[in-house]
């Protein structure tokens, strides 16, 4: 009375939701745009380098575009001058997307607490993941990574028409 | 910046009419924007008293000043002394101890250097060239300044360029500092030269008023042009025949100049503007949830 021998057929076919499949290959492959604010910058580079090898995510393919990329890092300090630029960047930018405010002054406006500087980009654009630090080390980013590639994969299509239709009761 | 609305779908334009409608119309926030200082005090402006411009004549009457002030201390105490002397004898008493004068404290090695005459010689020609055109010329700390009038300014500059003895092909810096204490001027503006064929530094000074424009530098240092913009739009100060006076630094449509001491540090209020737009569907939603309470049925589904 043991478990019950796999047939042929289940042993060359895999049964899961088109949702699941969808899902998976978003966050596999993360492609994000490659932009720099500040110092913050330098970590993300490190990150993307050989030693810390964001690649290993899928995601080491920094895109030159907004058009091509699906996650943008905003690493570095947010002024005032430059918030529109990064909110024209977010809207040239194909659903589905993600945002991370990588750092102290992309989270709440670090130690600008001045005239000029945004306090958070989430006053911009919506934020899925914030990573702390000043500036925080790549470890960090990868860390906040992982975290975004959990939310692609828990996240489900109908999580977008929710709030539009009623649901069947 | 034009912060122009995006084009709103039709359900969002009926929202918001049905809204207005039942709610009135939305109030715009009082401008500027003011924060309240009572439940921050650390966002207050706290102007300053003093006018810490460095110069051999301020120096010199801040030593005076001090020097009369111990001089009226000491005829004060001796006379005190005179007099209890005279009361102590008419009464047969012991005479009273005699003041003795406090000597001042040698000064370490490590104080500030003062300003000392100008005995340098790029300092002296430039007294002889321009002779009452010199308001202010002293050295501190091997540091060259001179304070030029305001209305000599262009021809200064041309003169260090130009004169063969002087030669100074470099303007390193221009800035302004502003003196919101101070009477008769409300600004300076500084220029660095540097003669890279002497090794020389120089300092030139100008003080201003308020609403006084200065003549541009960039006809005689072409590198003035990018310095002079970034002093307008920190300060305000304007420069006649400058090829661009916009900001530099700022957004164009910004209001006010923050290097001014009256400008608070956290601003006034620009960098609080929200600029994201309802994408998460957040605001429809308690739209919705408003027009329900209302009795007003907008729900209807959206194809994308």
């Amino acid at each position: 009375m043991g478990m019950r021998e796999p047939s042929i057929v289940e042993n060359i076919l895999i049964t899961t939701k088109v949702e699941k499949v969808l899902n998976w290959s978003r966050a596999t492959s993360v492609w994000p745009l490659s932009f720099g604010l500040a110092c913050c910058a330098i970590e993300m580079m490190a990150a993307g380098a050989a030693r810390f090898d964001f690649d290993r995510f899928g995601s080491g393919i920094f895109r030159a575009s907004p058009r091509q990329a699906d996650l943008m890092i905003v690493a570095g300090t947010v002024s005032y001058k430059m918030a529109p630029v990064i909110k024209q960047l977010y809207d040239q930018m194909p659903e589905p997307k993600w945002v991370m405010a990588l750092g102290s002054c992309a989270t709440c406006g670090g130690p600008f607490d001045s005239y000029h500087a945004v306090q958070g980009v989430d006053k911009i654009i919506p934020v899925d993941v914030y990573v702390p630090g000043c500036p925080p080390r790549p470890e960090a980013l990868i860390y906040g990574f992982m975290k975004l590639q959990d939310k692609i994969m828990n996240s489900s299509l109908a999580d977008r028409y929710r709030e539009v239709f009623e649901p069947v009761e | 910046m034009s912060n122009e609305k995006p084009v709103q779908p039709e359900v969002d334009q009926e929202i918001d009419l049905a809204l207005e409608k039942a709610l009135g119309a939305p109030q715009a926030p009082p401008a500027p924007y003011v924060y309240d200082y009572k439940t921050s005090p650390n966002r207050q402006v706290v102007m300053p008293k003093t006018v810490p411009l460095s110069g051999l004549n301020a120096y010199l009457a801040e030593k005076a000043a001090l020097e009369a002030a111990e001089e009226a201390k000491w005829q004060k105490a001796q006379a005190d002394y005179a007099a209890a002397k005279a009361k102590a004898e008419a009464e047969g008493a012991p005479e009273p101890k005699a003041p003795v004068r406090v000597q001042p404290k040698k000064e370490p090695d490590l104080t500030v250097p003062v300003p000392s005459e100008a005995k340098d010689p790029d300092l002296l020609r430039l007294m002889a060239l321009l002779g009452d055109g010199v308001e202010e010329a002293f050295e501190q700390s091997g540091e060259l300044t001179c304070q030029v009038a305001r209305e000599r300014l262009l021809e200064t500059l041309k003169l260090c360029r130009e004169d063969a003895a002087l030669k100074y092909e470099m303007l390193a810096d221009e800035t302004a500092t502003h003196f919101p204490a101070a009477k008769d001027f409300a600004f300076s503006v500084v220029y660095h030269l540097t003669s890279i064929s002497r090794s020389k530094r120089l300092r030139l000074r100008i003080l201003i008023p308020e609403g006084f424009e200065p003549q541009s530098a960039v006809q005689v240092y072409a590198g003035a042009n990018w310095l002079e913009r970034e002093i307008f739009d920190m300060f305000g100060i304007r420069f006649q025949n400058h090829p661009d006076m916009t900001r530099i630094l700022c957004p164009e449509d910004w209001e006010a100049h923050p290097l001014r001491k009256e400008y608070p540090v956290v601003g006034w209020g620009q960098r609080d503007v929200d600029f994201r737009e309802d994408r998460s569907g957040m605001l429809n939603r308690i739209a919705l949830e408003k027009a329900g309470q209302l009795g007003i049925n907008l729900k209807r589904p959206k194809a994308e």
